[in-house]
């Protein structure tokens, strides 16, 4: 299905949805709220078939105090790809589980935890997955300092 | 070598002559030791992938300066080669290899990360800044990552340090560490310079700037 189709077939399933501009993958931006129907339905649809979670990740847009997640999905049965941008709140970053609907994403989202501190809701296992368990913050954010990081002289 | 290095001096220190001969042992042993360096399989990042270019592949082939084999277990291995980004849960695990490895041990320091850090020096949370914070470097070589020439002539340089190093009187008696990186106020143009010096025997080679200059395309150009 090419990216128009596409992105005129995940609206059909969420209205909300709304399309990012320029981009090399088709993107939409979606609520977190229905975020675990939609990656169901859009795992299970016979038409779009994501079946693969290819990457998660968190951006940090620290002006703007939120948060944005990216889940890149894929379909190996249809060949096409699609990205979803979840915005949450800088200051209270929840975010409802993938677990149940990829279970790769178990491991991808403790890797956004222990870097970025994003809280999955109803995760099996949130733990930090790099830094030691006793680590103090979460080193990816733009905020983040520490005694042993060295200031770059100007 | 325990025993020889242990029980040897005590021997022969009182016999006549016992003090040349145990010189003589002594570059004997210095001089097998630095030819059949067993480098630790070791590497963190990318300087790594140089490292078993060098000492791996046919191209480069470290086996032409005895240190040959990568040993898997620290245990069988006295050259550590730091080759990459040293971060701080690696520290740990680096120092127990080193405490691990047989003496007398040595460590090359290859690349910039291992050097101070590299291009993760300021900024970074995780990075250590030089792998000597964590254990001694007698090597440094630089670069990011080293060319193979650059390794080789920092293995060279180690072998160079083992030859003129220890002594059994001293045993643990090292070199200051070293930087393995050109002589000091050597330019590019010097490089160039002696590039030109030894190619110019060969009637077949231009220099690109001559050429560039005229003189040879116009006079071959009479010619044709």
């Amino acid at each position: 299905m090419d990216a128009p189709n596409l992105i005129a077939a995940v609206q059909a399933l969420q209205p909300d949805a709304t399309v990012r501009e320029k981009t090399d993958r088709p993107t939409l931006i979606v609520p977190a709220e229905g975020l675990v129907a939609l990656a169901t339905r859009l795992r299970d649809d016979p038409a779009l078939k994501f079946e693969l979670l290819e990457a998660h990740t968190a951006i940090d847009w620290i002006e703007e105090d939120r948060f944005e997640l990216l889940y890149l999905l894929a379909s190996i049965a249809h060949g096409h790809v699609l990205t979803l941008s979840v915005s949450v709140d800088r200051e209270n970053p929840e975010v409802p589980t993938l677990c149940n609907v990829y279970p790769i994403a178990e491991w991808l989202e403790r890797e956004s935890y222990d870097l970025m501190g994003i809280l999955y809701d109803d995760h099996p296992d949130l733990r930090r997955l790099f830094l030691e368990d006793d680590w103090v913050g979460f080193p990816l954010r733009k905020d983040y300092e520490d005694d042993f990081m060295l200031e770059r002289p100007e | 070598m325990g025993v020889i290095t242990d029980k040897l001096p005590g021997v022969l220190e009182p016999v006549p002559g016992g003090q040349v001969l145990l010189t003589a042992v002594d570059q004997l042993i210095n001089w097998s030791r630095s030819n059949s360096l067993w480098p630790l399989t070791f590497g963190t990042s990318c300087c790594a992938i140089e490292m078993m270019m060098a000492t791996g592949a046919a191209r480069h082939d470290m086996a032409r300066f005895g240190a040959e084999v990568a040993r898997p277990s620290p245990r069988q291995a006295d050259l550590l080669v730091i080759a990459g980004t040293i971060v701080k849960r690696m520290a740990p695990r680096l120092r127990t290899l080193y405490e691990q490895m047989a003496e007398p041990r040595y460590v090359m320091a290859t690349g910039s990360c291992a050097i101070c850090g590299g291009p993760f020096m300021y900024d970074s949370y995780t990075t250590i800044r030089g792998a000597d914070e964590v254990i001694p470097v007698d090597v440094y070589v630089p670069g990011c990552p080293p060319r193979p020439e650059a390794f080789f002539y920092g293995l060279l340089t180690l072998q160079k340090m083992i030859r003129e190093g220890e002594s059994i009187r001293h045993p643990g008696e090292r070199r200051r560490p070293v930087l393995a990186a050109l002589p000091e106020g050597m330019t590019l143009d010097d490089i160039r310079k002696e590039m030109q010096d030894l190619l110019s025997h060969d009637a077949n080679v231009k220099m690109v700037d001559e050429l560039a200059e005229g003189a040879h395309f116009s006079a071959e150009l009479k010619d044709f």
